[in-house]
């Protein structure tokens, strides 16, 4: 059973001319990570705040079609389903509460609200802030933090729910490489640990080996699907209006036919004579 | 109590008792402290907004002098006026939102010097003072002069505040108005 | 919010600060001669020394300086007679005493205020009011409301400094004040929407909005001496209305 469905989906937000997800199809499935691309517009942020319930409940607008996050629709009920569904958005401090003082009172926040036990917070805690590479920032106030220790600091907000499906919208975007390359080998493990992951991201460097299948979004809706490493290659994606990796991007303005290349030892191996 | 509303009331109670700060700064003897209660029940609805005009009054009252207290009844009567305004698209134009404004201001004035009087038998210090003594030169007596200010001053009061509220909610965008419905409504859309 | 030094104030339990400021503030009112008031005033100065948030009585001089002046000129020079005499000036002897019951009354509220916000931990009230299995929704409110005043009062100066350098001219006829209140105003308004918007979103993605009991994560301790001195604040406090009622 897939952790996240969507079937013939349409979404319009409210004041907006057309719809932002147009007769919308598709699944994730659990133990996986679906990564969503597309050009600005295409509709990828727009299906995670649906997925999440946060559409229309939050945002407004008129949705159509058949939603299904593990099992209940998003769109009734509360958001997070008791803490299961985790949002991470791309802006940090959008996410805060706004009352912790502490970085370790910030993690707790979801877990207190949902009545866990102390001792089982505090120790999920710890284990979130470690895996996150941000023990350290525990006492640290929030307001103190870079944008870069913010966004690891949220998203161990949610790493300490253990939820079972993973909805990140553009998670890199404060992040450096190192927090990055730890944000891909989470997602990694959080999928081996049977969670369905869903990101949406135009890092194609990043997320093509780390990510078990692509959906490329047009105008609302996914027009290419497939592994990564097969739809990276072709043509159909930037047909599509969004990108590949550096290398494919380089091979193609130089000409160079699909299958491209898509890393730089692959560049090197084909064309350094 | 969802999100939102968790969201909305401290902001709301916070911007009741700071506006009328900056409008003091600005030199005017308006109280615009009602800004915030006009503004929950434009967006959530009459309940919302008593529930803020009651709890920012309590605040005042406590930070400024008791004897503010019991003007919290006129804060739950704008939600209520506020309310029927925007079920009836009370702010669709700037005209429409300057007449409830209006007959709020009288409803509020005409409560608050009820208010006075039984309290403090009609006198509080207020920036009306000259306009009462311009009126007791003209022959008018004390109570009526006091009462008149104030109720001058609450008209124009609550108008600008259902003004400037019907202002700041026409020009917010199309996607933060879908998150209000009753804004959508409020402004006849 | 970092770590502060850890005082008085910030070791008590979170309610007695809170209960002591609304007793110290209905007393207040309550207090009806300028000598009343102005032993209230040197209790609450006190305390605050004492909990270590001494700062707050000198900080709460700021506003208040100027409320005392306005106050004197009100009541000592257009008070009522009999005239006494004070260094030179015939001032309103009745007069003086209102004024200065006035501003004892206004300076205790505002040093207690000032005490509670220097030494307020929404931390730590959320979780005292957890242990007693509030909703989380009612103590949210409460810290909320609290932390946005400061953040607005702050944002509302900023907004009229910003304004004023860019050509805003504050002086003039009712009808150019007037049109002045929105290049004053939106700007804090729109941004309070904007800030509603996304913390609202941030509450729901972290399951703020549900109905299950929150777990108090580090419970403040009750001491028996935090009970005894809010009994006894809020014992002053009736007595001093019931003293005012009756007499």
């Amino acid at each position: 059973m897939s952790a996240l469905l969507m079937e013939g989906v349409t979404f319009t937000y409210p004041g907006a001319g057309a719809p932002a997800l147009r007769d919308c199809s598709f699944s994730a499935a659990n133990g996986e990570v679906t990564w969503l691309t597309g050009a600005l517009g295409a509709g990828t942020s727009t299906a995670l705040l649906v997925a999440a319930g946060l559409a229309p409940r939050h945002t407004g607008g008129e949705r159509s079609g058949q939603v299904r996050a593990l099992g209940t629709d998003p769109a009734e009920g509360a958001a997070g389903l008791g803490g299961r569904v985790a949002l991470v958005l791309s802006s940090p401090g959008a996410q805060l509460s706004g009352i912790a003082e502490t970085v370790a009172q910030e993690v707790a926040f979801a877990p207190a609200n949902l009545g866990w036990p102390a001792t089982r917070i505090h120790a999920a805690v710890s284990h979130a802030l470690d895996r996150m590479g941000v023990a350290h920032l525990a006492p640290r106030g929030p307001a103190t933090l870079s944008g870069g220790e913010l966004q690891r600091v949220v998203i161990a907000s949610m790493l300490v729910l253990e939820p079972d499906l993973w909805l990140l919208d553009e998670p890199t975007s404060a992040l450096d490489t190192t927090g990055r390359s730890l944000l891909h080998a989470l997602l990694r493990s959080e999928a081996a640990r049977g969670a369905a992951v869903v990101i949406a991201s135009e890092d194609a460097d990043g997320l093509h080996p780390a990510a078990d299948r692509v959906l490329v979004f047009r105008q609302g809706r996914p027009v290419v699907e497939g592994a990564p490493d097969e739809v990276l290659r072709g043509d159909a994606i930037w047909a599509a209006g969004a990108g590949s990796t550096t290398v494919a991007a380089l091979g193609r303005a130089s000409g160079v036919a699909s299958p491209r290349p898509l890393t730089v030892s692959e560049g090197v191996r084909r064309w350094a004579r | 109590m969802n999100a939102r509303l968790l969201a909305l009331v401290p902001a709301a109670i916070a911007i009741n008792l700071v506006v009328g700060g900056l409008v003091n700064a600005v030199g005017l003897p308006l109280y615009l402290d009602s800004i915030g209660t006009i503004l929950a029940t434009v967006l959530a609805g009459p309940a919302v907004g008593m529930v803020v005009g009651a709890i920012g009054q309590l605040l005042f009252g406590l930070l400024y002098g008791y004897q503010w207290i019991p003007f919290g009844l006129i804060q739950l009567l704008i939600a209520l006026l506020a309310g029927a305004a925007a079920a009836r698209a009370g702010f669709r134009s700037t005209g429409r939102t300057v007449a409830w404004g209006l007959l709020t201001g009288a409803l509020a004035g005409s409560l608050s010097a009820v208010i006075s009087y039984i309290l403090f038998k009609g006198v509080t210090a207020t920036g009306t003072t000259a306009v009462v003594t311009l009126l007791r030169h003209l022959g008018w007596s004390l109570p009526a002069a006091v009462t008149a200010s104030s109720l001058a001053l609450d008209l124009v009061d609550k108008a600008v505040a259902f003004v400037l509220v019907g202002a700041l909610v026409r020009s917010l965008p199309g996607r933060m108005l879908g998150r209000f419905p009753r804004a959508a409504r409020a402004l006849g859309r | 919010m970092t770590a502060r030094p850890a005082t008085l104030a910030s070791r008590a339990h979170p309610f007695t600060p809170l209960v002591l400021t609304l007793c110290i503030a209905i007393t207040a009112l309550a207090a009806a001669g300028p000598l009343e008031a102005g032993v209230l005033y040197a209790v609450t100065v006190a305390l605050a020394v004492i909990s270590g948030v001494g700062r707050a009585a000198l900080r709460a001089l700021v506003p208040l300086a100027p409320l005392w002046f306005f106050l004197f000129l009100l009541h000592g020079v257009m008070g009522e007679s009999p005239r006494i005499d004070v260094a030179g000036l015939a001032l309103s002897e009745a007069g003086i005493s209102l004024a200065l019951a006035q501003a004892a009354r206004l300076g205790a509220i505002a040093t207690a205020s000032l005490a509670l916000s220097a030494s307020f931990s929404p931390a730590r009230f959320i979780d005292a009011a957890a242990e007693r299995r509030w909703s989380f929704a009612a103590s949210y409110l409460v810290v909320a409301t609290l932390l946005a005043l400061p953040r607005f009062r702050a944002r509302a100066a900023a907004i009229l400094d910003a304004q004023r350098s860019r050509g805003l001219r504050l002086r003039g006829g009712p009808l150019h004040r007037l049109r002045a209140i929105r290049p004053v105003t939106f700007p804090l308004l729109l941004g309070a929407l904007a800030e509603v918007d996304e913390r609202g979103f941030a509450l729901e993605t972290r399951c703020a909005a549900g109905v299950t009991a929150r777990t108090p994560l580090a419970p403040p301790v009750d001491r028996p001496a935090d009970r005894v001195v809010r009994w006894l604040a809020i014992g002053g406090a009736v007595c001093a209305m019931a003293w005012r009622v009756a007499g």
